[in-house]
């Protein structure tokens, strides 16, 4: 009897040191997903007052340029987010932008010419490079 | 030895094949027309035709040129001036002795016959003209005549020259044992050295001895004598022993026996003789007229891994470079040349391959020169699927003061399946061009799915829709 009483204690102890274990892993891995959450993401034709005006899926090269608003509440930390912008699936430049607490929004912006015309993306992804969403647009006359 | 091996380095069934049948139509052609004049005639083409090889060998080009004239003009020469022994020959044979048989040994002449006529025909000073051919034949040097075919009797030869008979002014003509025809008429001789006592009898006689290695024997009417023409022997004979000792020196049997093994002997040399010529003209056509030519095979790639596809190929064909004689590079058929490659051993990615003579699979007969690339770079890639976003491809101008505020496809994704590495890079199916020009309202537009890559399939129907939705423009 009194080898099952301790035997019931040590593995209450061991239970007790390896959920504290368990604990600090998944809240440090919870902690790193939720650094900042992305609520919006539009194309839009322009920025005024941090808020995307004309959000819209084709845009006219007669415009000049094209906008890409995303915006993270909460952001917990301080963290970085990127917006890599494709034309027909082909890398043409990317962007890092910072995030701070307590919300933050952020755009990226690209001058668009003649020679643009055609299927775009925007992919936003978290610094880890987790794909946050896509954003597919085109670019027309 | 080596050389003889060359000669004979990829000989083919269809070669001893061509190679027995034209000895064979040499060995009947002699046996048709032997101891004809034809035979000599084609003799005469054959060398000729040596001749002509010789002159080529040498690049005697003119001399060449004017052997083959010669020849073609010589060939028919033959065929019109010895038409009569060959429609002989071809009428007299049957199928079975035109295409197999062997002619048996002649029947004996009975010479004792014919001295006891010729020495009563000389008695009774009865002219007379009588000719036994012996291996040339007669045909085409000899006219007229009254065909008889009868048994041959002292009787029926004396009563052929009798003077009162229709045909005792021409030659009779004895073959074997039979008088085959009379009251034929023999070329003149226009011999001048003659004994001026020669009558018409005599020349003709003369005349037929000079052209054939026929043995005739003249009775003349006027003296009673008997004179034997053999070519150019003219022999004077006393009486019927005489002429029966004459005859059976020049035209007599041997013995079936000898004469058998004779026959034999002929005929196999002949065989032989047709073999080594046939032989020598195959060697002639296969090696003599070597060329070169040059193939494009394509590439066929074997044992392939099921799970890997072939991406790319640094060349899907390769240029052969190949000798061999003119006739067995002409009648070469594509499927004959082939090329495999054995990709068992290959891995994903770049795979390297160095074809050689083993990969390489050539008719007999026909040398390799060269490859062209001897080296090919074959990319393998596994078959993957994957799900990816569809895209409308717009084009065109939306109408003033409407703006595309959404777009939906319907279907949202795709499956597509293709080759890993081919995959790796594509994110998004896109649509054809869509125009927005006509776009007033929203709704639903039907478009078709573009891909260009050949290696990449799609799972389901190329045909999806768009749902978009416009709104106007705010103004500013």
């Amino acid at each position: 009897m009194l080898i099952f009483n301790r035997l019931y204690k040590y593995l209450k102890t061991f239970f007790w040191i390896f959920g504290i274990i368990l604990f600090l892993f998944v809240a440090d891995a919870g902690a790193d997903s939720d650094k900042a959450i992305m609520v919006k993401a539009v194309m839009c034709e322009s920025i005024t007052n941090y808020q995307p005006i004309n959000p819209a899926v084709v845009f006219s090269i007669s415009q000049g340029e094209v906008f890409c608003y995303s915006m993270f509440d909460p952001v917990n930390e301080k963290t970085t987010i990127s917006h890599k912008w494709y034309k027909k699936d082909q890398l043409i430049f990317s962007m890092k932008r910072n995030l701070s607490p307590p919300k933050w929004s952020t755009f990226s912006r690209i001058q668009i010419r003649n020679e643009d015309k055609g299927p775009w993306r925007v992919d936003i992804s978290n610094e880890d490079n987790v794909l946050l969403q896509s954003l597919r647009f085109s670019m027309a006359d | 030895m080596e050389s003889l091996f060359y000669l004979f380095s990829g000989f083919r069934w269809q070669d001893a094949v061509d190679i027995l049948l034209n000895t064979y139509i040499l060995f009947r052609l002699y046996v048709l027309f032997r101891g004809t004049n034809v035979f000599r005639g084609l003799v005469a083409v054959f060398v000729l035709w040596g001749v002509s090889q010789i002159a080529l060998t040498l690049g005697l080009i003119v001399t060449n040129w004017v052997m083959q004239g010669v020849i073609a003009v010589a060939a028919l020469i033959v065929i019109i001036a010895f038409r009569n022994e060959i429609s002989g020959v071809l009428k007299t044979k049957n199928l079975k002795s035109f295409l197999w048989g062997i002619p048996q040994y002649q029947i004996h002449t009975p010479l004792g016959i014919i001295a006891k006529s010729v020495n009563e025909l000389a008695q009774k000073k009865i002219g007379a003209l009588i000719v036994l051919p012996l291996k040339q034949g007669l045909d085409s040097v000899v006219q007229g005549g009254v065909s008889l075919e009868g048994k041959l009797s002292q009787e029926m030869l004396v009563s052929v020259f009798w003077p009162d008979s229709p045909m005792h002014d021409g030659a009779a003509i004895i073959q074997r044992d039979q008088i085959v025809s009379a009251g034929v008429i023999l070329p003149l001789s226009k011999n001048e050295e003659l004994p001026s006592f020669f009558g018409t009898r005599h020349r003709a006689a003369s005349g037929l001895a000079e052209l054939t290695d026929a043995m005739i024997i003249v009775v003349s009417e006027e003296r009673g004598e008997i004179t034997v023409f053999k070519e150019e022997d003219i022999i004077a004979v006393r009486d019927s022993q005489d002429l029966e000792k004459v005859l059976q020196e020049n035209v007599g049997d041997e013995p079936t026996d000898k004469r058998f093994k004779n026959q034999a002997k002929e005929l196999v040399a002949v065989g032989l003789i047709s073999l080594f010529c046939t032989t020598g003209i195959w060697i002639n056509f296969s090696k003599g007229m070597e060329t070169l030519a040059e193939q494009e095979v394509p590439v066929e790639f074997i044992n392939p891994d099921q799970k890997m596809e072939i991406i790319s190929s640094t060349a899907s064909s390769v240029k052969l470079l190949i000798s061999g004689a003119r006739p067995l590079i002409k009648s070469i058929r594509p499927e004959q040349i082939n090329i495999k490659l054995n990709l068992s051993q290959s891995v994903v990615g770049n795979n390297k391959f160095v074809i050689t003579q083993n990969n390489i699979k050539l008719p007999p007969g026909i040398h390799l020169k060269q490859i062209e690339p001897s080296e090919l770079e074959v990319t393998l890639d596994t078959l993957v699927e994957k799900e990816i976003p569809i895209q409308p491809n717009w084009v065109g101008k939306l109408p003033d003061g409407l703006v595309m505020i959404k777009a939906t496809t319907i279907p949202e994704t795709m499956k597509i399946k293709g080759a890993g590495l081919a995959l790796r890079d594509i994110s998004t199916v896109f649509t054809e061009k869509i125009f927005l020009n006509n776009l007033t309202e929203s709704g639903t537009i039907k478009a078709e799915l573009v891909f260009n890559s050949p290696s990449i399939k799609m799972e389901s129907e190329q045909k999806i829709q768009i749902r978009c939705v416009l709104s106007k423009k705010p103004t500013q």
